[in-house]
């Protein structure tokens, strides 16, 4: 079986050291995996996703609907077919190399190195054949079911016994051009000119794609992948200049609450970034309501998608301590496209205080709160400054 | 409709009352209202009464007043309309005497903020007033609310933070010589400006501090009223406006159309109009919002406020004296009470023995703008009937 790649995507988050990105208070591994997503879609626009398949170790939660969250921020069908498959880039490698025409394969991580890569496989494009793998227990890394980590500190035992006599194992035909999965300095003992990736986990056999490789080897711990590359996809990178996190006080502990009813009746509109639309006169509402607030129908509002640039209408920066948030933080009205339509949303990806009334910018899939334990997804505006830097 | 008439009036002072539960309080402003009324009144003469709390200290409102006054026999209703609490349970009881339904009837407004502690007011706020699944995750704290307005009406208008401040450095002046006030300093300008921020563009002293307190009221009908007094003031007209309760769908932030329809329906039942006012309490929970009031109001034209301001018109000794007790800013800002509270300072103002007395006032204002600013009610005083 071969994979045929109609489009390859990257993202990496603004925040933290050129190399080595950290995911912001309001983003985990699905915010990340929306971003990638909804970027390699948008490049393979006549692909229709009939499945989505998310590789990660950073789950930020083992139970409790993070496929409904990723199908809402992607914006497909509740219908559309979704896996969480706990693994690394040997996973997300075989993924790559197995995925049907159709499929939107997706890496994302948070913890060592924060950054996403998507895939949405077609009828042609970049053929991603498998040339072997090699499962094998060299555990010198374990992390719990309650996410306790243990090391077994010796990284000459597992890059001699572990990658090394993986990747011989599998003989290959020609040299590996790139290894992901690995730190620099591993890697370049596996493949001298290999280009050094922003991650290690799931995401990094994307960015070793994006990199132009053709022979790539993707490693995890003692397991070994590798495939062939050939042909080419249209591929987008979203790789702002990374800035350090800005400092913020942390709030006073506290449970805030959650009203699960009115989470349930908000969560397509929310997620998916909807307003009602009133049948009768076609003012958008958002939140969607039942009677339209210009003509007072009430005859029952549709969910159409909302454009996602917008200028501030107004904005203020929180700088009292407030339980259970970190301040200062920036909250803004937001006026989307030409729809007249307004959005009270946090400010993302800049420094708090640094958006203006005027500014434009986008809306962003993002975490907005953790409450009672329940993680409340929605839209955060981020300013064009962040864009351009990512265009650039 | 028959006139009514304010015929007593008392408050406690507004303070962080540690040391006194609603049930302390209650008693204190009631029996301070009662003293009042020049030719007495003993409390069985009260037929009806209504409460005005926002928040629910110490369990069930209606009954505390009933238990905590000796008032057992009388019917009391709670009235619950965010920060217009006040003055719409003066509202309420303004009907009652007026429809003839009853000929006394006392209004009582109360809150006791300090009794949580003072950050988890927050959360405990904006569960109340916003929308559960969309706006109440994003910590759109109290002071958020309004700022979110303020920072909009500083892009629109001249206004700029130096008269934000001036309002401030003007209530709390008042308040110095007002004993019930809950902040009695002076501030300067330079002050306000260098303060820590809260949310910007508002720092520590553009903010009400979080007051406990209570405030009473008795209102006679006027074919009764000469039997407690020689004096009485009238309720000319009330008023209660609303508005989107959700930020995004307010149009123009620059302007508080609760307020603008509350002021419409009180001047008009008054037959009285913004230029007729001697005196006026107006909502002043953060600085910026007394002068977007003061347009909303009347008192200038849209965008006037900075001139107004700045001319010292709204000072004690300028036309149109604005906030003498201190306002919500320095008298402090029990919700519940707050309102009650205004009318009592405009009553005495009436009377001519007020704390900081505007000689010759006639007519005078109370106003309340509130919860997700989507209500405002608007009271109004006079010495003459009609």
């Amino acid at each position: 079986m071969t994979g045929h790649l109609a489009s390859v995507a990257t993202h990496l988050p603004v925040w933290g050291a050129q190399e080595a990105r950290v995911a912001g208070p309001d983003e985990d591994a699905l915010t990340l995996a929306v971003a990638a997503g909804r970027a390699a879609m948008a490049a393979a626009p006549d692909v229709r996703v009939e499945r989505v398949v998310l590789v990660t170790r950073d789950l930020p939660v083992l139970e409790g609907g993070s496929t409904a969250v990723l199908l809402a921020g992607l914006d497909l069908p509740p219908a559309t077919l979704a896996s969480e498959v706990l693994g690394g880039a040997v996973a997300a490698l075989d993924q790559l190399g197995d995925a049907r025409p159709g499929t939107l394969v997706i890496g994302a991580d948070v913890t060592f190195g924060a950054g996403a890569g998507a895939a949405l496989a077609g009828a042609g494009g970049l053929a991603v054949t498998p040339l072997g793998r090699r499962d094998a227990s060299l555990p010198t890394h374990v992390r719990d079911a309650g996410g306790v980590v243990t090391d077994y500190d010796d990284a000459r035992l597992l890059r001699d016994r572990g990658v090394l006599a993986g990747i011989a194992a599998l003989a290959l035909t020609d040299a590996p051009d790139a290894v992901a999965g690995l730190a620099r300095k591993d890697a370049a003992a596996v493949a001298k000119a290999a280009p050094a990736l922003p991650t290690t986990g799931a995401s990094a056999p994307f960015f070793a794609i994006a990199a132009g490789s053709r022979v790539l080897v993707a490693v995890d711990q003692a397991a070994v992948s590798a495939a062939s590359l050939t042909g080419a996809a249209p591929f987008v990178a979203h790789a702002p200049s990374a800035r350090p996190l800005p400092k913020r006080k942390p709030g006073a502990p506290v449970d805030l609450a959650i009203a699960l009813p009115a989470y349930e009746r908000a969560f397509s509109a929310k997620l998916g970034f909807k307003a009602g639309r009133c049948p009768a006169c076609g003012t958008l509402a958002l939140p969607p309501r039942h009677r339209c607030l210009e003509c007072g129908d009430e005859s029952g509002q549709e969910l159409t998608a909302l454009p996602r640039d917008g200028e501030v209408y107004t904005v203020v920066t929180i700088h009292v301590p407030v339980p259970g948030l970190a301040t200062p933080y920036s909250l803004a009205i937001v006026e989307l496209g030409d729809t007249g339509v307004r959005a009270l949303v946090h400010v993302t990806d800049d420094e708090p205080g640094a958006v203006a009334i005027g500014d434009r910018g986008e809306m962003l899939f993002r975490l907005v709160a953790v409450r009672s334990g329940v993680r409340d997804y929605g839209y955060a505006f981020a300013p064009a400054r962040a864009a351009a830097e990512a265009a650039a | 409709m028959r006139p009514v008439a304010v015929v007593g009036a008392g408050m406690t002072p507004f303070a962080e009352h540690f040391d006194l539960g609603m049930k302390d309080l209650l008693p204190r402003a009631v029996g301070e209202a009662l003293a009042s009324v020049e030719k007495g009144i003993d409390r069985s003469e009260l037929q009806a009464a209504w409460f005005g709390e926002l928040t629910t200290s110490d369990g069930f409102p209606s009954g505390l007043l009933a238990d905590s006054c000796g008032l057992l026999d009388i019917p009391v209703t709670r009235v619950e309309n965010a920060c217009a609490t006040g003055n719409d349970a003066v509202r309420n009881a303004f009907f009652a005497v007026a429809s003839g339904y009853i000929d006394v009837a006392l209004v009582v407004g109360a809150d006791k903020v300090r009794e949580t502690s003072a950050r988890s007011t927050f959360w405990d706020w904006m569960a109340m007033t916003r929308d559960m699944a969309w706006d109440y995750p994003l910590g759109l704290v109290a002071p958020a609310n309004f700022a979110l307005h303020a920072a909009r009406y500083l892009h629109e208008s001249p206004a700029t933070r130096e008269h934000m401040a001036m309002v401030a450095v003007k209530n709390h002046h008042n308040a110095v010589t007002n004993p019930k006030a809950h902040l009695r300093f002076e501030i300067t300008v330079e002050q306000v400006l260098n303060a820590p921020t809260v949310v910007a563009p508002f720092g520590l002293y553009d903010c009400t501090p979080q007051s406990d307190g209570a405030a009473a009221l008795v209102l006679a009908a006027a074919d009764v009223a000469d039997r407690y007094t020689s004096t009485p003031v009238w309720v000319r007209g009330v008023g209660l406006g609303l508005d989107r309760v959700m930020h995004q769908h307010k149009r123009d932030m620059t302007t508080f159309p609760a307020t603008v329809k509350a002021a419409k329906q009180a001047f008009a039942m008054a037959g009285l109009g913004p230029q007729d006012m001697s005196v006026a309490e107006v909502h002043d929970c953060f600085s910026a919002v007394e002068l977007i009031s003061y347009e909303d109001l009347g008192f200038c034209e849209r965008f006037g406020a900075a001139k107004l301001v700045e001319a010292g018109e709204t000072t004690l000794t300028g036309r149109l004296p604005v906030n003498p007790s201190g306002g919500l800013k320095a008298k402090g800002h029990p919700p519940g009470a707050t309102g009650v509270a205004q009318c009592v300072e405009i009553a005495e103002q009436l009377w001519g023995r007020a704390a900081n007395q505007v000689d010759g006032a006639r007519h005078g204002l109370a106003h309340n703008i509130g919860g997700p600013t989507a209500v405002s009610a608007v009271t109004v005083l006079s010495t003459e009937q009609s």
